[in-house]
């Protein structure tokens, strides 16, 4: 995905029994074309990119270890929680929550590191 | 064979902030050699209660905690590979690390520190991986 915007970085890298995963943000996986929106709606198709990448890399959203879940402030902490739970119900990874300015606008950003 | 994934909780449940705050992550998972930590604030182990202070406070009662979780999981302060720090403010940089020297006084981790937005009054968040 960012490797369709000529972004220095790999979506995704393995090295031995881990996957790390760069920010992923709300892009149509389809056209490429950013999906601008709520942080509900936003964190939904983030949690989707990101179960496309982790599955391209042999694992999966049960086997992340570790999130970093950026949004664009604090006040959304809830609404992103409400979203964040329907993707990892059960046995959640270790997380924190950055409150940060992302890029093109996006209220929501996660990159993550998983086990293979 | 792919390691197994494992979550880690503190012996001292009052530390347990996801579960007694119903947040969707956990305290820590272990897999294979790493063990990987959610974001500590600071919590008062007796009460479980967030402990408000100052810079120094908090990043004191964190590490403090943070000491308490990697040893519930086998690990320990001195095996700390990656931290990032947290700050409500950059302005306090040099509060944090006064009490952060304590607790690594040698070959200290890698490190980040980023000023951002934090909830509930708290000053300071800390997270990191760590090897078993």
């Amino acid at each position: 995905m960012a490797a369709g915007y000529g972004w220095p970085q790999s979506t995704a890298v393995r090295a031995g029994d881990y996957v790390f995963v760069s920010g992923v943000v709300a892009i149509d996986p389809g056209t490429g074309e950013r999906v601008n929106g709520t942080v509900t709606s936003e964190a939904h198709r983030v949690f989707q990119n990101l179960k496309l990448v982790l599955e391209s890399a042999g694992t999966s959203l049960e086997r992340m270890v570790q999130v970093r879940a950026m949004i664009y402030d604090r006040i959304e902490y809830d609404a992103l929680n409400r979203v964040y739970r329907q993707y990892v119900p059960n046995g959640p990874p270790a997380r924190t929550v950055w409150s940060v300015q992302i890029i093109d606008a996006f209220k929501v950003q996660l990159d993550a590191i998983a086990v293979a | 064979m792919t390691p197994a994934r494992e979550i880690i909780t503190p012996k001292n449940q009052m530390l347990n902030v996801s579960r007694n705050l119903n947040l969707p992550h956990s305290p820590g998972i272990r897999a294979g050699d790493l063990i990987f930590l959610s974001g500590m604030v600071s919590v008062d182990p007796a009460t479980g209660e967030r402990s408000l202070g100052t810079v120094a406070h908090e990043t004191r009662q964190i590490l403090s905690n943070m000491a308490h979780m990697l040893e519930s999981a086998g690990s320990s302060l001195e095996r700390v590979v990656k931290i990032n720090v947290l700050l409500y403010d950059m302005l306090e940089f040099e509060n944090m690390n006064a009490v952060y020297r304590e607790f690594f006084p040698h070959d200290p981790p890698a490190r980040t520190t980023c000023g951002v937005q934090l909830s509930s009054g708290l000053k300071v968040e800390i997270d990191c991986i760590a090897i078993v």
